[in-house]
């Protein structure tokens, strides 16, 4: 009896327990798209690829660390930032090899855009597309991303890992050197241009066109020192097809306003925009958040102490350079008014408004330091924004104008063309030909492609100055000791430079331990 | 048969005009003769019972064929006594524990048929550790468990046993009345009958899966027969934190000042001129720290008869932190009931807690805040925006946050609730089997509210907008498990099997909203969000999964000889991909209680039992779905002159598919002995554990351009060796009685294998190496200090080359270890061990008539620690404070172990460097208890039980040579677990305690 009441009590029991299965384990994640169900239709693809364009909003691409340590490697620009790290790794004082906002922040976002971009190269073919040209133009765009981020890798840091595939967590990718990094750049470019349209509908500015991928190709060629291919990518850009599209706008300013972006100079601009709105202090760096900033704060970073972070600034020897040339019609160098804030700027430029801050006169404890006005907006009424919208313009005519002279130096010497080119770029300055310069003497100049090579040096200091170009062009011509005591004089942040090891940043160490294809770079 | 007769006695006892009842009445009392209150007094074989009344007295009427009598009391032996008419009972208070009760996961053995390693923390051992924290109120009672605290008002300590097993997760299993929770619930302690740390595979091994950290089972309170009992407990306690040493601004400015000076004569670039100091002198402690004050409240109610037993309570707890702008609040509830009618029994547990706790600016670390604000610093200034004083390039160049604004301008506010019950139901046929059904839900939700005024508190901070948030966070989590239980005795067989499964599902939900601008009215923001008119935005996502197992166990003696234990589990989670979802983990424990032999004649040992058991524990404590890969459908990017927004989708995190279980095999021999009359125990274990398939987020190289977290691996494996004693002494003279016990273990962990295939992994400043330790330090070697130019010019390598050309008087000379004439990443070397050799607890407790005397105290030995508070203050570099008393480098005074202070410099202050590491061994009185109670006699009058009064002391004394705040620190992290990076101290304090008992 007892026993029929136990198992009447346990059947009972046992009805009241739900029965499981193994198929109460499988739980979806309704969260997000997973990856299998992802790369299937076009809208795929151009998604994949607008995730690659978000890596410029990026506190360590071109937010704003490139700035400083671009810059502050180079001759033109100098910092003396309040946190001692960041200055002093602009300064071939490389003590952390983990530093994180430059060696940990912008070595990994350079990477997770190479990855990105690669994500898509790995998937597009796979894709079934209406229009077969969308496909290509969309697959050639992701190579020229890979190949911006992989140029700055490769002049930055060297000896980087090759990452040519969609990553996978357990990969240690073998170390690549110079001249197979760029032979890489070369080909994702090579095949880019074939298949990126000449010009772009004015909603498209941001994504790159044939122009841009040659002018990327030839800065790549020349840093590569393949001479005659980089004249072919400079022919196209100057003389050849593109001849028609590109021009040096009139007034040298508007390559820094935000009213005129995307302009005729330009062949590739970083967009920025305020169009997420005042998101904040953190509103940066968020990989994953929908209102991530798309704004860049290249002016607070480069804005003295009271204004902005005086992450950094330029070298007084800019401002000299600049006032040695009047213009034709007797006046300085307007390029200096654009590029730089000094304490006699109001003086040398009598005729210009907002000389300095345009609610600010110069604070006298500024001394004789000179401040990048580049990129600086004159819409703030009394005070700049952690953010602005105005576009970086990465690639422009000027810059190509001056190395195609140089490539032309390097090939032919000191040819009429050479110089006619630097004569344009003087020219939209307002300062006379070469051959009616006050200062420089032509025959002098042209007499070696040294000197040709010495000059161009000058001419691309000036017109570029502050445009993060001067490191990467100090790089290609080279640093021996009397470069470097000559660098010395120009910037004292030279006397740090050891030959053989400061001409690259160390890895980042952590990468370096542990993987075991990678060594570090020589002599760190 | 029996229960017939039972059942026969029963309607006896439920007629009692059958039979002619003897009436017994009497007074029981312990040996002090003071009398006993709610002891329960049973006429032996029947229900016919009662429990004693305030003055100790019973009356009963039993049956006359009822020969005996039985008293029983908590904490007392029980008695069995002929009947008389008028009795007197004293009790003796019960010092053998082996008959003690142990809880081992889905039921209990006697204390002298544990087959595992197990401790227990009983009730008494916790009265004085009012915290509102279980794991804090463990601190030193058990061996091989560490448990450390953040310090903060309301916040959680962690706890790992024995050591790393894991290297994801090395929380234990909590079980609080057979439901599964987490540390995080606020359980009163004084509502705690029990804890049981499981610590070896054997004990764990019937939760399988979910014990490979060890299982801490907490039993609350349930009321006893008698009648109703009320206690009444409050403690109040001041409470203070460490400070450090730093300089005024005075002397600070002296400091910094040279370090100018030096950075001009060194030509540090841009620095041309020493700084024009602000005029302020702030110590930011003062600002952000006070005596905080911890009260706390708990009413409990308990009593029942033989079939029926309540307990429920209530607790408040207000603790104004000893931080500034923090403060914890909680409230909570519990009833706990449970009965029994025939063959079925029956109970629920329920806790409700409310909590609220005023938490510290999310951004930064106050305590390293205290070290980079310069003093000159004012605390508010009327020249800044925010009306808040920070760094300015002139005054005070530095980033330093300053804490005092960014509380005021961000204010953030927890809300936390719990629900946690179970109810369960049982049948049992007496002495062959029962059946039982429990069911446990938890639910959980919190919101964390936040204002973010405008204004700045650091140099060069943005001008944001303001925003309000409002977060919430939801989960629900049930259980539903099933055991059978066959048990029997025959001859000298002991038998019990026990079966069973559980089914487990949880899920969460996130959702938050923040909106900028929010609406004004005067200087005050409201927190509506509908009133705020910026730019909105919300986020959200859920989480679910569930855990299906099937158990089994064993336990077989025989002769109350010889003891075996089987246990095996089989376990599935949604937490691995499809295919390897399923887990099998299996132990078995023997034990031979020597003392029970024939042959074992020796007079003076109570108990002698040796004990081994080896089995296998597994892990998936991970993320719910780590084996997908998502997409990430956050990235933007802007195209056109119309300056259009796409969306970007891309995978950001990679992940491994292939996950499966982690395995965690466990041996562990063991020894109990009891001797003099119970008064000396001794316990000791040896355990070596070796885990495989690890389940790690190990960091992943950068070159991968992986973000969002590295993902699960199973990356290699890793082995611990220890060995525990436990040894305790009790004993009485008369009124005076005392106990003391000392717990002493060794730990040390092996890495045996790495994930991806590596030898190696290394942080900035550690190396995991196969063969070694986790996490050893591995950084450059500092040698001394250059006294000279000579000596920086003799400073050469095997080939004569100068190795720190660049040096100056007063730097460090750093050891060039590969010998190649330069400082270079090749010459980092091991230069420390964060594990410590030695872990030990000491307890002491007396008592005298009423007074009582309690001490606990513990240490650890032999780690080496990185002090992040020294590295942050960084010789000036950054113009951050410093600590008083430091003397370094000059000419005048050329010492060797501390370099030149110079601003702007970082060639001395690097991070990985073995400058940093000091013994991090300590010896910490952590309770120091003085107590007294009023005589029985005195009180019992006006309705009391008991009153008592104590005043503890806690952390009041620490021994210890090391120079940061405090010794006892969250770490770092599993690679770098030595790293004190200005960590929240452990706060002393004074509690003054009142209980009452009616």
């Amino acid at each position: 009896m007892k026993k029929t009441a136990i198992l009447l009590a346990t059947g009972l029991m046992m009805a009241v327990m739900p029965s499981c299965s193994d198929s109460d384990l499988d739980i979806e994640n309704g969260n997000s798209l997973n990856t299998s169900n992802f790369w299937k239709t076009e809208e795929d693809a151009e998604k994949g690829l607008v995730a690659v364009y978000n890596m410029f909003y990026r506190q360590g691409t071109w937010t704003r660390n490139i700035y400083t340590q671009l810059n502050g490697m180079a001759d033109d620009g100098v910092s003396y930032a309040g946190w001692s790290e960041l200055a002093e790794y602009s300064k071939f004082i490389f003590t952390d090899y983990n530093f994180s906002e430059f060696n940990t922040k912008s070595y990994k976002e350079h990477y997770i855009a190479v990855n990105r971009a690669n994500q898509v190269l790995d998937h597009i073919d796979a894709i079934p597309f209406a229009n077969e040209k969308h496909r290509l133009d969309l697959k050639a765009q992701a190579q020229f991303l890979r190949a911006f981020y992989y140029y700055y890798l490769t002049n930055i840091w060297e000896n980087i890992p090759v990452c040519l595939k969609t990553s996978s967590a357990s990969d240690y990718p073998e170390q690549g050197n110079p001249d197979r990094m760029f032979t890489l750049i070369e080909d994702d470019l090579k095949q880019a241009i074939h298949n990126l349209p000449l010009t772009r509908p004015e909603t498209e500015y941001g994504r790159p066109t044939r122009g841009a991928a040659y002018a990327l190709l030839a800065k790549t060629y020349a840093q590569h020192k393949k001479w005659d291919e980089a004249a072919e990518c400079l022919y196209w850009i100057i003389e050849g097809d593109g001849k028609g599209l590109y021009d040096l706008v009139e007034d040298y300013g508007d390559n820094f306003r935000e009213s005129t972006e995307n302009n005729r100079e330009s062949l590739y601009e970083i967009q920025f925009s305020m169009a997420m709105g005042t998101i904040g202090f953190d509103g940066t760096d968020n990989y994953s958040s929908p209102n991530a900033q798309l704004g860049t704060q290249i002016e607070i970073n480069q804005s003295p102490s009271g204004i902005g972070w005086n992450n950094i600034e330029a070298n007084r020897w800019l401002v000299e350079w600049f006032k040695r040339e009047k213009t034709v019609d007797g006046k300085n160098d307007p390029r200096l008014y654009y590029t730089l804030f000094y304490r006699e700027a109001a003086e040398d430029f009598p005729d210009n408004d907002n000389c300095v801050y345009k609610w600010e006169e110069w604070n006298e404890g500024w001394g004789n330091r000179v401040f990048i006005r580049k990129y600086s907006t004159d819409t703030h009424v009394n005070d700049i924004y952690y953010w602005n919208g105005n576009n970086f313009r990465s690639l422009r005519l000027a810059d190509m104008l001056l190395l195609y002279a140089e490539v032309i130096n390097e090939t032919d010497g000191p040819t009429t063309k050479a110089v006619d080119y630097i004569d344009r770029v003087r020219g939209r300055a307002g300062l006379p030909k070469l051959e009616n310069s006050t200062y420089y003497n032509k025959t002098a100049i042209t007499a070696s492609p040294d000197a040709f090579r010495n000059h161009i040096k000058v001419e691309r200091a000036l017109e570029l100055a502050c445009e993060c170009v001067r490191w990467f062009d100090l790089k290609r011509w080279g640093i021996d000791a009397n470069t470097l005591a000559e660098l010395k004089t120009r910037d004292a942040d030279f006397n740090n430079f050891v030959i053989g090891k400061s001409i690259r940043v160390p890895l980042p160490q952590t990468d370096v331990d542990n993987n075991p294809n990678l060594s570090q770079n020589p002599n760190y | 048969m029996k229960s017939r007769l039972l059942l026969l006695l029963v309607c006896l006892v439920f007629m009692p005009g059958l039979t002619v009842a003897l009436n017994v009445s009497g007074i029981v009392t312990d040996e002090a003769n003071d009398p006993i209150v709610g002891a329960s007094v049973i006429c032996k074989g029947t229900s016919v019972g009662t429990a004693t009344d305030i003055d100790g007295r019973f009356t009963l009427d039993v049956p006359e064929s009822g020969a005996k009598i039985q008293v029983s009391y908590v904490g007392m032996l029980p008695l069995e006594l002929p009947v008389q008419p008028e009795m007197k009972i004293v009790m003796k208070e019960n010092t053998n524990d082996l008959d003690e009760v142990v809880v081992i996961g889905y039921g209990t053995v006697k204390k002298k048929d544990v087959l595992g390693s197990i401790t227990t923390v009983k009730d008494k051992d916790l009265q004085d550790r009012t915290s509102g924290n279980i794991l804090e109120s463990m601190r030193g009672l058990t061996s091989g468990v560490k448990i450390t605290n953040s310090g903060q008002a309301g916040s959680s300590p962690s706890m790992v046993i024995r050591g790393l097993g894991s290297l994801t997760n090395n929380t234990p299993l909590f079980i609080i009345d057979g439901a599964y929770a987490g540390n995080e619930l606020g359980v009163n302690v004084e509502d705690i009958e029990s804890i049981q740390v499981l610590k070896d595979a054997s004990s764990a091994a019937i939760y399988g899966s979910r014990a490979a950290n060890g299982v801490v089972i907490i039993k609350t309170k349930s009321g006893r027969s008698g009648g109703l009992k009320v206690k009444f407990d409050t403690q109040i306690q001041l409470n203070w934190l460490p400070r450090y040493d730093l300089m005024d601004a005075e002397t600070y400015k002296l400091y910094d000042d040279r370090a100018y000076d030096e950075a001009i004569l060194a030509g540090v670039a841009g620095v041309t001129n020493r700084q024009d100091h602000y005029k302020a002198n702030t110590d930011w402690q003062d600002e952000m720290l006070r005596t905080g004050l911890l009260q706390n409240y708990n009413v409990a109610l308990s009593g029942g008869n033989d079939n029926l037993n309540f307990y429920t309570s209530f607790n408040y707890l207000n603790d104004k932190g000893a931080m500034k702008y923090t403060g914890f609040e909680k409230y909570g509830f519990r009833v706990n009931t449970a009965g029994k009618k025939g063959i079925f029994s029956y109970g629920e547990n329920l806790y409700y807690t409310y909590s609220k706790t005023k938490v510290l600016n999310g951004i930064g670390n106050v305590w390293s805040n205290f070290i980079s604000m310069p003093p000159t610093i004012p605390v508010r200034d009327p020249e800044h925006g925010s009306g808040f004083g920070y760094g300015d390039s002139n005054h005070a160049n530095s980033y330093g946050l300053n804490p005092v604004a960014m509380q005021e301008l961000e204010n953030r506010v927890n809300k936390q609730e719990y629900l946690f019950g179970n109810i369960y139901g049982q049948v049992e046929y007496p002495e062959w089997a029962r059946a039982k059904v429990n069911v446990a839900y938890k639910t959980y939700n919190g919101t964390t509210d936040k204002l973010r005024k405008t204004g700045s508190w650091t140099m060069g901070q943005g001008d944001d907008a303001a925003d309000i948030s409002w977060n919430e966070s939801r989960y629900h989590d049930i259980l539903i498990e099933q055991t059978y239980e066959f048990f029997h005795k025959f001859g000298g067989h002991d038998i019990n099997v026990l079966a069973g499964m559980s089914y487990n599902h949880f899920t969460s939900n996130d959702k938050g909203i923040s909106r900028q601008n929010p609406a004004m009215s005067g200087d005050h923001y409201l927190t509506e969000i509908d009133a705020a008119t910026g730019t909105v935005t919300g986020s959200g996502s859920y989480g679910e999964y569930s855990l299906i197992s099937y158990f089994g166990r064993i336990n077989y003696s025989y002769g109350d000889r010889y003891l075996v234990q089987l246990t095996g589990r089989r376990d599935g989670t949604s937490k691995l991909p499809n295919q390897r979802r399923w887990g099998n983990f299996f132990s078995g424990s023997l034990g031979w209680r020597i003392s029970q032999e024939k042959f074992f004649d020796v007079d003076w040992v109570d108990d002698l039992k040796i004990r081994a058991n080896y089995g296998s524990l597994g892990n998936s404590n991970i993320g719910n779905w780590d084996y997908v890969a998502t997409l990430n459908s956050g990235p933007r990017a802007v195209f056109g002159t119309g300056e259009t927004v796409a969306i970007g989708t891309t995978q950001s995190r990679l992940v491994n598919t292939d996950l499966v279980w982690e395995k965690k095999t466990t041996l562990n021999v063991g020894l109990d002995f009891t001797t003099l009359n119970s008064r000396l125990r001794f316990t000791a274990d040896y355990f070596q554990s070796k885990s495989k398939d690890l389940l790690v987020y190990l960091p992943i190289l950068m070159s991968t351009g992986n973000e969002g977290g590295a993902p699960a691996v199973n990356a290699g494996s890793l082995s611990n060796r220890g060995v525990e004693f436990e040894l305790s002494w009790n004993d009485r003279a008369g009124d005076f009685s005392y106990s003391a016990s000392l717990n002493l273990s060794h730990v040390k962990n092996r890495v045996d294998d790495l994930g991806y295939g590596q030898t190696a992994y290394l942080t900035s400043t550690s190396k995991s190496e196969i063969g070694q330790s986790l996490g050893m330090w591995y950084m450059y070697k500092m040698l001394g200090i250059f006294q000279s130019q000579e000596e920086i010019n003799s400073y050469k390598n095997a080939d004569g080359k100068v190795i720190q050309p660049n040096a100056l008087p007063g730097d460090i000379k750093y050891d060039d270890y590969n010998g190649d004439g330069q400082i270079s990443s090749e010459d980092r070397q091991i230069v420390g061990n964060p594990w410590p050799k030695l872990e030990m607890g000491f307890n002491f407790s007396a008592s005298w008539r009423g007074i009582d005397f309690a001490l606990n105290s513990y240490g650890r030995f032999g780690q080496e620690v990185y002090n992040g508070a020294a590295y942050a203050a960084g010789d000036f570099q950054n113009n951050q404070n410093n600590f008083n008393g430091i003397v370094p480098w000059t000419q005048e005074h050329p010492v060797n172990d501390r370099p030149r202070i110079v601003y702007g410099d970082s060639r001395n202050t690097r991070g990985d460097q073995d400058r940093w590491l000091e013994d991090g061994s300590f010896f910490r009185i952590s309770d120091i208890t003085l107590g007294y109670s009023l005589p029985t006699r005195a009180i019992r009058k006006i309705g009391l039980e008991k009153v008592r009064f104590a005043v503890t002391g806690k952390n009041l004394v620490t021994f210890t040579k090391y120079s940061g705040l405090d010794p006892e620190f969250a770490d770092g992290g599993i690679w770098t677990i030595g790293y004190d990076g200005c960590s929240f101290p452990n706060p002393r304090a004074v509690q003054f305690a009142v209980s009452l008992t009616f």
